[in-house]
């Protein structure tokens, strides 16, 4: 859900003691700055903020704000100059700003028992595709060109099935390759029978009707994909990065479990295990993202 | 972040099949709508309903509609994001002209998609473009569902142009890997396909008279064709369960018995819960009689904005369900508790039907617009209903009194409750409410709680209600005006100068509570007993009918049966949460259905078939798939 922010940043917070991020501040030791990216409403995502910085102020003793970023790439450039502490992150965005900016991996969000998920290749169940290959010439919608579950793994399946011989040469597979803007955006393209097939997160027919859940299907799945994560910048006084953690895995506590909801909506968090990314690593190299 | 529930667009709920027809009473959750879209829906919705709530179209403007996720309404959120000024639209409010408030709001949003698409093309910032672009694209949703019936070819350029602009706008990558430049020429074509739309349909100078509010482009409007937009309720309504699901009790599972061996119930059960005996809208929408009277009690979150006047409430004699019924007065009821029907007769709020079966007869034809039932659909709902019973409660003796169990101030509260007061007419609380008949004497009384409708009016006599089961169905009064149980105590000791002290309204608030609760008021999921198994026991239970009316050949109701419960168990699917096994379901409703197409055509043989397929994967998934 769009909402109108400048690139350096935006909307006001909270927690402990509202900033607007429009100044940023000085990087201090005594509070701590949680960058936020827009998945859904913006405003809906600072009651989200509010609601979670208060509380993890009071978990760590320190006043806590969060604001909300235009995209990764502004809460990549936040981390870098200082005007966020941690950032809530993807994975891809995430091997690319630890090569960048020397970005920490702390957490790692859990989805029905794993750090990890999938991309699959969704198509309508009446298309008559069953296969890969099945969809050379046709159109497939994708979510955004630097989504590891809604575009990078999935595109990986065509090279492995040895469809396509590499990242850039996709055109020459299929009809017309999409960007949708999103998991659900790609999800609708395809379901309304505008694409013919859509590469999203394993999870993303949840965001179709009920009807449009029966009406669609997957015909590939991708390797497992390491989880979103909480990144802090490298310079972060480590004791307060300690107790940041400390308190966010509090969050799989039975009775802070209701948390969660204002945070993406994981099940959990683990701490962060930075080799658990080298597939992205691999792949974002393949892409040619990482050096 | 992975794994959102934004909830998907919702287009008119419809069948979870392939087939034709049938809809799913399991309502789909809408994405937000920004604000400007949203109060154009609202209006869109309101501006059908007779008469014309003029205030509540005010409100869509000027607040955030019901359950937004914006702190703002629409006129706020349009003064910090648009130049796009209201005036026109506000004048036209003024002034209660129909027509000249849907031709200015609908130029509004059109003019507001075009003024975000100048953004998409004037910036070079490929954030700042996806943003404008997504904020059209939302906003472009107000149209969508007019655009998608009147022209399919037209939705589906649209469609693609968007996808197109998308893929165009270029994306910012991340400190510059995975970034793309845009393609201009591409978004400019694409921009000119929707431009080009709007122009011709929704930036109309002088639309066509409409005598249906809808999203209708204008060049359909002005070719005379019939179209119909599937109905849809507007933003801010709610009509999904409530959470905590209250506890279903039925006398004979109580005693035992399975409700497989009783096909008569186990149809009524299923009636209840389907659509498809109301009309349109209310059989579109997926609404039955379990969508208000939830497992027998209430729902109390539902929300219907010109049809409610806060959430629990309904007004079914108004413009929206059944116009024929409309009568033009602005009523909305609080839903009353289903729970010991066969005990709490005469029906209606002031005790207008005295048989249940003519009561029912008149919620499915008259109030939802549906056929007339055949007589095995009343005897099936009535036979079903008669089996809600109260909720137990062992603070409670059968004849009404307090068990040992109670607390001290709820006996204290008895003794007021059975005391007689001269405010009263010399009568107690227990007069009426009778203890041992169920806190209830089936009378209607005017007890001074409806507001004449007119000089002189006797009409304001409503039928005792049951005070067992209350503690579960605030608020109380027919149209939910007092919040608490101690709110209905200040209200009688107010206005009847019954004269209790501080402690003697604590007291009897006490008494109350204690008869009004249970041992056990709502139903308690774990990770055996799932939202979605009980769905399923339900869904299956109902089938089982099928081995009654297949050997009677009962085309027919059989498939009222199948329409009903093949979408449902389709789209209860999507509640599961063990994902993989969502295909065996989705099989196990096309065997449904099957069984459905083939009585259609009168292939018993190959409906027997289906039906015996159906029957061992529904045992096998049952074992299998939790």
């Amino acid at each position: 859900m769009p909402v109108h922010l400048t690139r350096r940043t935006i909307l006001t917070l909270i927690g402990a003691g509202a900033v607007s991020l429009a100044t940023p501040l000085a990087a201090q030791d005594d509070a701590l700055r949680l960058a936020f990216i827009p998945q859904e409403n913006p405003e809906k995502l600072l009651g989200d903020i509010e609601a979670i910085t208060g509380w993890l102020a009071s978990e760590i003793g320190v006043p806590v704000e969060g604001f909300v970023t235009i995209d990764h790439a502004a809460a990549v450039e936040a981390l870098r100059n200082g005007d966020a502490d941690i950032s809530f992150m993807g994975a891809l965005p995430f091997v690319l700003a630890e090569a960048e900016i020397g970005a920490v991996p702390l957490l790692s969000e859990v989805y029905r028992g794993a750090p990890s998920y999938t991309g699959r290749i969704f198509v309508r169940r009446d298309s008559g595709i069953r296969a890969l290959a099945d969809l050379r010439g046709h159109d497939i919608a994708f979510a955004d060109p630097i989504s590891e579950s809604g575009y990078l793994y999935p595109l990986a399946e065509f090279v492995e099935a040895g469809l396509i011989e590499g990242p850039g040469q996709a055109e020459a597979f299929f009809g017309r390759v999409f960007f949708a803007g999103g998991y659900q955006q790609a999800m609708q393209a395809m379901a309304e029978g505008l694409v013919d097939a859509a590469g999203a997160s394993q999870y993303a027919d949840l965001l179709l009707t009920p009807r449009q859940q029966a009406e669609v299907t997957w015909i590939a799945e991708s390797a497992p994909i390491p989880s979103h994560l909480v990144i802090a910048r490298p310079g972060l006084d480590a004791a307060l990065r300690d107790r940041f953690v400390d308190a966010m895995l509090r969050l799989n506590e039975p009775e802070h479990r209701n948390k969660l909801g204002y945070l993406y909506g994981p099940d959990g968090y683990v701490r962060a295990d930075g080799a658990a990314y080298d597939g992205v690593r691999d792949l974002a190299r393949q892409y040619g993202l990482l050096r | 972040m992975i794994q959102k529930f934004l909830g998907a667009f919702i287009a008119a709920l419809a069948s979870a099949l392939v087939l034709s027809g049938p809809v799913a009473a399991t309502p789909a959750k809408e994405a937000p709508w920004l604000p400007e879209a949203a109060a154009y829906r609202l209006t869109l919705f309101l501006g059908n309903l007779e008469p014309l709530p003029w205030d509540d179209v005010v409100t869509a403007w000027a607040e955030p509609y019901r359950g937004s996720e914006f702190s703002v309404g629409a006129l706020a959120w349009l003064d910090g994001s648009s130049d796009i000024g209201p005036a026109p639209l506000l004048d036209a409010i003024t002034r209660k002209d129909r027509q000249a408030v849907f031709a200015e709001a609908t130029r509004l949003i059109a003019l507001r998609i075009e003024e975000e698409l100048d953004r998409v093309l004037a910036t070079e910032d490929p954030a700042t473009a996806q943003q404008a672009l997504r904020t059209a694209r939302e906003l472009y949703r107000a149209f969508e569902d007019g655009v998608a019936a009147a022209d399919s070819e037209a939705a589906r350029r649209i469609g693609l142009a968007w996808l197109e602009l998308n893929s165009s706008t270029g994306f910012s990558g991340v400190l510059g890997a995975g970034s793309t430049s845009a393609d201009r020429e591409t978004m400019e074509s694409a921009r000119a396909v929707i431009s080009g739309y709007l122009a011709e349909n929704y930036l109309v100078d002088d639309f066509a008279t409409r005598r249906a509010l809808s999203a209708l482009p204008e060049t359909a409007v002005l070719s005379g064709r019939a179209i119909e937009v599937p109905p849809s309720l507007p933003p801010g309504s709610d009509i999904f369960d409530q959470d905590p699901l209250p506890l279903l009790v039925l006398n004979f599972e109580e005693q035992g018995i399975d409700e497989t061996d009783l096909p008569l119930v186990a149809y009524g059960d299923m009636l209840f819960d389907s659509a498809q005996i109301f009309g349109s809208p209310a059989r579109d929408l997926g609404i039955t009689c379990s969508t208000c009277h939830n497992r027998s009690d209430i729902n109390q979150r539902l929300f219907v904005p010109g049809a409610s006047h806060q959430p629990g409430t309904i007004d079914v004699d108004g413009a929206f369900f059944n116009p024929i019924f409309n009568d033009r007065r602005d009523d909305p009821l609080d839903i009353p508790s289903l729970r010991g029907l066969r005990f709490t007769g005469p029906y209606g709020r002031d005790g207008r039907f005295a048989s249940l079966r003519d009561f029912t007869r008149n919620v499915i034809v008259n109030e939802f617009g549906g056929d007339e039932p055949t007589p095995f659909m009343m005897d099936a709902l009535v036979a079903y209903m008669l089996e809600f019973d109260f909720l137990p409660n062992s603070m409670l003796t059968t004849d009404g009194r307090l068990t040992d169990t109670a607390q001290a101030a709820a006996r204290r509260g008895e003794k007021i409750f059975n005391r007689p007061f001269a405010g009263l007419g010399d009568r107690s609380c227990a007069s009426c409410h009778v203890p041992d008949a169920n806190f209830l004497d089936r009378q209607a009384h005017d007890i001074g709680s409806v507001a004449p409708g007119y000089e002189g009016a006797r009409a304001g006599a409503l039928d005792t209600p049951t005070l067992l089961g209350t503690a579960y169905t605030a608020p109380y009064f027919h149209e939910g005006s007092l919040p608490t149980l101690a709110a209905v105590v200040d209200w009688f000791d107010e206005t009847k100068s019954l004269g209790l002290t501080e402690d003697d309204r604590a007291d009897l608030t006490a008494y109350l509570e204690t008869v009004g609760a249970a041992d056990e008021p709502y139903e308690a999921f774990d990770t055996e007993n799932t939202a979605f198994r009980l769905a399923f026991a339900e869904l299956t239970t109902f089938a089982s009918t099928i081995d009654t009316l297949l050997p009677r050949r009962d085309a027919e109701h059989i498939l009222l049966l199948t329409d009903t419960v093949a979408a449902d168990l389709s789209a209860d699917a999507s509640t599961m949460s063990n994902l993989p096994a969502r295909p065996e379901v989705y099989a196990l409703a096309e065997r449904l259905a099957a069984v459905g197409a083939a009585v259609r055509v009168e292939d018993w043989e190959a409906a027997e078939a289906s039906w015996t397929a159906f029957k061992s994967e529904a045992d096998a998934i049952e074992e299998r798939a939790f």
